[in-house]
């Protein structure tokens, strides 16, 4: 099987220029501009295969959105290569962006004014989709994104939640391979992020689209995707399943317990000392060396136990951990 | 007092703010030179037909126009949209929020950038254009000052009736398109367009009856000496007539008007 | 080629649409608009009362040459809507010229047909009035070589004149912010279009006869018109030019156009 998007050592540089300060520094900033060289993305290698739904994470200002750019075709990179689905994204821009959809969270794609029925249906000879498959398409997508409720509204007077809903309607009318989502959920409300991911989960499955998806969301990770790609200061750090990463670098795990009265010592061997309130105690384990079962166990023998909680870290605490402890920088 | 350090702090603030918008200074000075040479092509060819008209010389028009396209920026000439926007926007909630009257601190906040523009627009662009151009200046110490003094009289004017002009947003949505014909009133019954000298007399004797003329052409007359000795205490007198009744009406407009926000709860 | 031409009226008659919503503000505007045109025209007329000409020129001769200026640019600020550097800059800045580049048509066809400020209609009304006017102050002597060109001229006003808005806004993909000197090419342009030529000092005179070749597009075509001799003494063909003038203008403002995406791609917002 060939790989539908390949990205070898992409790299992309961009020159910003730098203001001084005060009115002295106003006017040679005008005179004299003086640019910085700053690294969006550096060398970054990865493929997707056909099919696949892959979460591309990581901090604000990593290079998500440039290599997002780069692939839309809005940006073209200071060196590698990139090949989507036999393409080169910004040659022939044109005839290129027919084959994908894209969605922004952040910014309206539909025309402000306009009732979105009117937008959705300027995208048909926009993009010569056959109106027998066009009329199909909308049916289904207004049927599973609950569009009928406002789709006589002018975009500019919905909800970013129903507008997000409209932009993913958009981005696949014409029946893309390729699904460029970023930051889809950004801002919405519990109901609606659920609600659009069960729309990408369904398209990826039943309809074959392959999705690139970009989050700050873990729970859209956790959702969506089996593969993450992890990406800080432009840098690939991390790229296999979301279970392994899981695997190597969770933190430690918590188990709260309430005893039946105030034992003087309850620590486990092994363990660093809990932490206690009255006749609570918090401990920290490491899941990989102990499990829960046979610590569970050695608790139970020594003492009357009344309730037993165990917290898995969330995935934000794993990824958070990785950047801020540099876990995968080599 | 302690409100009055309140409004210059707010004047500070303006100018600081427009002193950041560095090229757009710039090009608008470029814009505005460029304008006054057309504009002084236009009143050549006019006064090539007759050397002196109603008492105002050829170098005296071309002064006119030197300080028209100067003080745009100053007279914010093209009208002003901000307070009718917060209006609009409902951000005029922050403001009345704030121990300040609302005319007052408007007013704080456009002659900061006024302040900006008249010496980085306005002088430059009067020195630049002398260079091509007989600019007249004030032949005594006093002539100087009744002209500053009643430059700033017209400035006070000009702002009180674009306020009001603002203060349209309470009663309608179209605010800005009322406002564009009311500065195109302000733009030509100002003199910004022609000295009112040239305009045939019934036309001028017409305006005179409005505010207009006290803005900008009663303190380039009084600039340039074609008003002198005691023909300047009445323009004056007129000047300060016009300022206190905009403002005082002003004053009512805006308390009826919020009134009505109260009511709607806007 | 056709295919674009049927998108761009698809657009144009959204954006009419969505227009059509605002009913009260959109005659408010027309009318202020109009307002705004008549009262420059008015200045000329008082003080040419006084005056009685401005270097030979009459009031009808003047009002010919305004009248045309004044429709044409209304109706290429109404056809160049979308290329206004202003609502450009606002597209450049908020990241909507990406969502431009995303659809599979070309970026320009969209930014024409996104916007049609169908309120211009105040100032095209205002010129053409003033303009037909004209006819009647000079009774203009018609021939069927002059009422075949006057369209022609007309419409190398609109398409010189909006060329130097997609210039302009071409501009503003780098500047982000809407580059204010601009104006003195295009409300310049205006202004230095409603004057005879031979009024202006002899540096502006060669600037924008050579360099920006405005007065072929009205100063020469009026002499034409008007049936005037140039006091410089021009050849025949001089009124002709306009048309092959307006391509050039057109032609050299889509390139920078396609050079200003090129750049736009490399650099991101």
């Amino acid at each position: 099987m060939t790989a539908i998007i390949s990205v070898r050592d992409l790299r992309k540089t961009f020159r910003v220029l730098v203001r001084r300060p005060g009115l002295g520094g106003s006017i040679a900033n005008l005179f004299a501009p003086h640019y910085r060289s700053v690294q969006a993305v550096e060398g970054v290698s990865f493929s997707l295969q056909a099919g696949e739904l892959v979460g591309y994470l990581g901090p604000n200002g990593a290079g998500k959105s440039t290599t997002i750019k780069v692939l839309t075709g809005l940006l073209v990179p200071t060196g590698g290569e990139v090949r989507v689905d036999g393409q080169v994204p910004w040659e022939k821009r044109e005839r290129y962006v027919k084959g994908i959809g894209v969605v922004f969270g952040n910014r309206p794609t539909l025309w402000w004014d306009l009732p979105v029925i009117d937008s959705l249906e300027l995208l048909q000879p926009m993009y010569d989709i056959p109106a027998e498959r066009f009329r199909y398409n909308l049916v289904e997508f207004k049927r599973m994104l609950e569009l009928d409720e406002f789709i006589n509204t002018p975009v500019r007077s919905l909800s970013l939640g129903q507008r997000m809903r409209a932009d993913l309607c958009a981005a696949l009318l014409h029946e893309p391979k390729l699904l460029f989502l970023d930051e889809p959920t950004i801002g919405l409300d519990v109901v609606a992020k659920e609600q659009i991911r069960r729309f990408v989960l369904d398209i990826n499955h039943r309809r074959g689209v392959t999705v690139l998806l970009t989050t700050h969301d873990l729970t859209d990770v956790e959702r969506l995707c089996e593969r993450v790609m992890i990406l800080d200061h432009g840098k690939l750090l991390y790229d296999g399943t979301l279970a392994a990463l899981n695997g190597r670098f969770e933190s430690a795990w918590t188990l709260k317990v309430d005893f039946e009265e105030e034992y003087p010592d309850v620590s486990v061997a092994g363990l660093p000392a809990p932490q206690r309130v009255g006749r609570q105690a918090l401990y920290l384990f490491n899941h990989r060396e102990l499990n829960t079962a046979e610590l569970v166990q050695q608790l139970m023998a020594r003492f009357q136990v009344v309730d037993l909680e165990v917290r898995r870290p969330p995935l934000e605490e794993t990824i958070r951990r990785i950047y801020a402890e540099q876990l995968l920088t080599k | 007092m302690e409100t009055m350090r309140l409004y210059l702090r707010v004047m500070k603030l303006s100018i600081l703010q427009q002193v950041t918008y560095r090229t757009a200074l710039l090009a608008g000075l470029a814009t505005n030179f460029f304008f006054g040479l057309l504009r002084a092509a236009v009143l050549l060819a006019l006064f090539q037909v007759q050397p002196v008209v109603n008492g105002m010389t050829q170098a005296e028009g071309l002064t006119f126009v030197a300080f028209s396209q100067a003080l745009i920026a100053f007279l914010f000439i093209f009208g002003t949209y901000d307070v009718m926007n917060t209006v609009y926007t409902g951000s005029i909630g922050a403001d009345l929020a704030r121990p300040m009257d609302l005319f007052f601190y408007w007013m704080a906040r456009d002659f900061g950038a006024s302040l900006v523009n008249l010496v980085i627009r306005g002088v430059v662009l009067v020195a630049v254009f002398s260079v091509f151009y007989p600019v007249v200046m004030p032949a005594t110490i006093g002539q100087w000052g009744v002209g500053l003094v009643s430059l700033l009289l017209g400035w006070g004017v000009n702002y009180a009736f674009r306020f009001l002009v603002n203060l349209t947003a309470f009663w309608t949505p179209d605010a800005r398109g009322i406002g564009r014909a009311a500065y195109t009133m302000l733009m030509m019954f100002s003199g910004f367009l022609m000295p009112m000298r040239l305009y045939p007399d019934w036309f001028s004797r017409l305006v005179a009856l409005t505010p207009f003329p006290s803005t900008f052409n009663t303190p380039m007359e009084i600039f340039m000496g074609l008003l002198k000795g005691p023909e300047v205490i009445p323009a004056l007198i007129t000047q300060v007539g016009w300022l206190v009744a905009l403002w005082l009406l002003a004053r009512v407009v805006l308390r009826r008007g919020l009134s009505k926000l109260v009511i709607q709860g806007g | 080629m056709l295919r674009n031409l049927g998108m761009y009226f698809r657009l144009v008659g959204c954006d009419l649409r969505s227009q059509m919503t605002f009913r009260l503000s959109f005659w408010i505007d027309l009318f202020s608009t109009m307002a705004v045109n008549a009262s420059m025209f008015a200045s000329l007329y008082l003080v040419l009362e006084r005056f009685g000409n401005i270097g030979g020129w009459g009031l009808g001769e003047l009002a010919f040459l305004y009248g045309l200026a004044e429709t044409s640019f209304g109706l290429m600020d109404m056809i160049f809507s979308g290329f206004d550097y202003d609502y450009f800059s606002t597209l450049v800045r908020e990241g909507r010229l990406d969502q431009i580049l995303l659809r599979p048509v070309p970026p320009a066809v969209q930014v024409m047909g996104h916007r049609f400020v169908l309120r211009r209609v105040g100032r095209i009304l205002q010129g053409a009035a003033v303009l037909i006017l004209s006819f009647f102050l000079v009774d203009m002597f018609w021939t069927p070589l002059k009422v075949a060109f006057l369209p022609v001229v007309l419409a190398s006003q609109v398409v010189a004149m909006g060329a130097l808005f997609i210039a302009g806004s071409t501009l503003t993909i780098w500047t982000i912010q809407r580059v204010e000197a601009i104006n003195i090419l295009t409300y310049g342009g205006v202004e230095l279009m409603s004057y005879p030529a031979s009024i202006y000092p002899r540096a502006l005179r060669a600037i924008f006869t050579y360099i920006l070749p405005f007065f072929f597009l009205s100063y020469y075509p009026a002499l034409f018109f008007l049936d005037k001799t140039d006091p410089l003494g021009l050849p025949v063909w001089p009124p002709f030019l306009a048309p092959m003038v307006a391509g050039g203008m057109l032609w050299l403002a889509l390139r920078f156009w396609k050079f200003g995406l090129k750049h736009y791609q490399s650099t991101g917002s």
